[in-house]
């Protein structure tokens, strides 16, 4: 039977110690709503047992996400939307933020928050075997004080926690130690959005010439809560990944997980699958260590360059002559990403006649010659990236050319957009749009588009 | 239900919607779904699964998609909310509505009035979404009539007239 609004009572105090002073003055009265997309299809479908709800929704020191140089602290209201968005989970986190872009729709990750996804304990939860794998700690808070406790023993049986009645998630911390690792989040499910894993994995793994060194895998859907392999990481540990190891590590996945028959899959399917997970995930850890081996060569040998010359090795990858030598100024730099993020860095602060020189050195849309000044490497880069567009009709192409000139005219520099994977009429559709803007909306598309560019550069320059 | 009987007080409300401030009196419980729809009449907004699973109910709430029926409507104070009936003005219709009508994006029209929110939502941080982005921005909403593709269209064509200006 639907609730009735009339029986329940809703409180929303303006701040954290308000509603901690509540919950300690009547422990275990009141249930915290964050956004709801728990809480009130429970109430909705009649079957809240609580009577008294106090909102905890937007609280201002809930929804903070503190960085610091070893630790990212995330308010336990941050919503899915928020771990989506922030730029240091994407970079560091990304098991965090690629598990947030398929729990729900978009409306449910506006409002569905961390906090509450933890509380509500589901074994099934998409984001926490990420927490798991990434060692999280909980910060609880009540009118007493806080306490912090590893999330690994938080859930203490089915939809059971270690959560006091008049205590509250403030916020999830994990340490900023991940950035050598390959990480890897697979769901299986009818489909990703608003559907409930069968089984959800999430996996980090970390190569040592050629063997792996560490390795955190944990799956949700498998068992009462989400569960760490700790049997399957024991296996593979300190070994290199063979076919003898695949199977291996297959095996004891499959043996370590306690799954159920339900509505969703059978016990031996998702043993089955988180199985395959596994090989899955060894797999692409095998060559990402083979791609991050020969990255390791290329970083090590330009670290010793001296400084004019690692510039000039750098250059063609951007095009501005102050990056190059700011990049140069960086090392060493030990991999992908941290020179992906030392990219970043340098280009965003650069002044706009440095953006200007990196536009200048490429060719414009459609012509396939690169300026006379521009280095062989980054014209032969140009001729790849533009690779779809000498493919196009002749009517897009003069087209093209019609709104090259429209753009120079306009804004008196070339027009730039990350080219790759894009076709002609792709590319014309933006460069209309783009014709609309203002000189300084445009100027920072064209920088970010240059920013990935340099990205894909880097990339393809780590793999030479 | 002896409690039922006597029931909580009602409280006030107050909150922007469609860019006019209502003030209404209700209990803190009920949905924001049910408070469009009884309280103020704008009936545009429906009701499909009632769990935040069909995105039928879909408005915007301070520029964010949301789920009515998942908004106990004291979480809505003091907040501007938009619904399918604040999207035409003057009864000229607004880009997304044109395109779903000329694409034919619509057919039993439950699901339409979600679908033209969340595609507003997401062509306000995607102005040029691609198809993978349009799928992704509307996978929370359900259709059972269109299969979907001429809905896919529809977004394209208003990101190609420019749906937000």
């Amino acid at each position: 039977m639907r609730a009735l609004p009339a029986d329940y009572e809703l409180v929303a105090p303006r701040t954290l110690p308000d509603v901690l002073s509540l919950l300690a003055r009547e422990p275990g009265a009141w249930l915290p709503i964050a956004g709801g997309t728990d809480v009130m299809v429970q109430y909705s479908a009649g079957k809240l047992l609580a009577r008294k709800l106090v909102s905890i929704w937007n609280l201002p020191e809930l929804r903070r996400i503190e960085v610091s140089a070893d630790e990212i602290k995330i308010g336990a209201g941050c919503t899915y939307t928020d771990l989506r968005e922030h730029k240091v989970i994407i970079r560091e986190f990304s098991l965090l933020s690629s598990s947030a872009s398929w729990t729900g729709g978009i409306a449910n990750q506006n409002r569905g928050t961390i906090g509450g996804n933890i509380v509500n304990a589901s074994p099934a939860a998409d984001s926490l075997p990420a927490l798991m794998v990434y060692g999280a700690e909980l910060l609880l808070v009540s009118a007493r004080g806080e306490r912090r406790v590893p999330y690994a023993n938080f859930h203490i049986g089915y939809r059971k926690t270690q959560l006091a009645p008049e205590e509250l998630i403030r916020a999830i911390c994990l340490k900023r130690q991940f950035s050598g690792y390959y990480a890897h989040a697979r769901k299986v499910g009818a489909r990703n959005a608003q559907a409930i894993a069968k089984v959800c994995l999430a996996s980090l793994g970390h190569l040592v010439g050629g063997m792996v060194d560490d390795v955190r895998l944990a799956v949700g859907s498998v068992a009462p809560a989400p569960l760490r392999l700790s049997e399957t990481e024991r296996i593979i540990k300190g070994k290199p990944i063979d076919p003898q190891l695949m199977q291996l590590a297959k095996g004891a996945a499959a043996a370590e997980v306690r799954p159920i028959d339900d509505i969703r899959s059978s016990a031996r399917y998702r043993a089955a699958v988180t199985a395959n997970l596994v090989g899955e995930f060894l797999e692409q850890l095998n060559t990402y260590g083979a791609r991050s081996e020969n990255s390791q060569k290329v970083l090590a040998r330009w670290n010793d360059l001296p400084p004019d010359k690692a510039a000039e090795e750098i250059l063609p990858c951007c095009g501005s002559k102050a990056w190059a030598s700011e990049m140069a100024a960086h090392r060493p730099i030990l991999n992908e990403a941290a020179l992906l993020a030392a990219s970043d860095q340098d280009w965003n602060i650069l002044p706009e006649s440095d953006w200007l020189e990196a536009f200048r050195s490429h060719p414009r849309i459609g012509d396939l010659h690169a300026p006379a000044s521009a280095p062989p490497q980054s014209a032969a880069w140009s001729s790849a990236e533009q690779q779809k567009v000498g493919a196009a009709g002749e009517d897009v192409k003069a087209a093209l050319d019609a709104g090259n000139r429209d753009y120079e005219q306009k804004f008196n520099r070339i027009f730039i957009v990350c080219a790759t994977g894009k076709s002609a009429p792709q590319i014309l559709e933006i460069l209309r749009r783009r014709l609309q803007n203002d000189e300084k909306t445009e100027l920072h598309e064209a920088a970010e588009q240059q920013r990935q560019i340099a990205h894909l550069r880097l990339k393809k320059w780590l793999s030479s | 239900m002896s409690q039922s009987s006597q029931g909580r007080a009602k409280c006030e409300i107050s909150f922007t919607v469609n860019g006019t401030l209502e003030t209404v009196h209700v209990h803190a419980m009920d949905r924001l779904l049910d408070v469009l729809r009884h309280e103020l009449g704008l009936i545009g907004t429906k009701e499909g699964c009632g769990e935040g699973e069909c995105g039928s109910c879909s408005v915007l709430i301070d520029g964010m998609l949301v789920n009515s029926c998942l908004i106990p409507v004291l979480q809505a104070n003091g907040t501007k909310v938009i619904t399918i009936e604040g999207l035409a003005t003057d009864g000229r219709l607004q880009v997304l509505q044109q395109a779903f009508l000329d694409c034919g994006g619509a057919q039993c029209g439950i699901c339409t009035p979600g679908m033209i929110l969340a595609s507003l939502h997401l062509l306000k941080k995607t102005p040029q979404p691609t198809l993978d982005e349009i799928r992704e921005g509307l996978s929370g909403n359900l259709c059972r009539c269109t299969g979907y593709m001429q809905i896919f269209d529809a977004v394209a064509e208003a990101a190609q007239r420019g749906a937000t200006t």
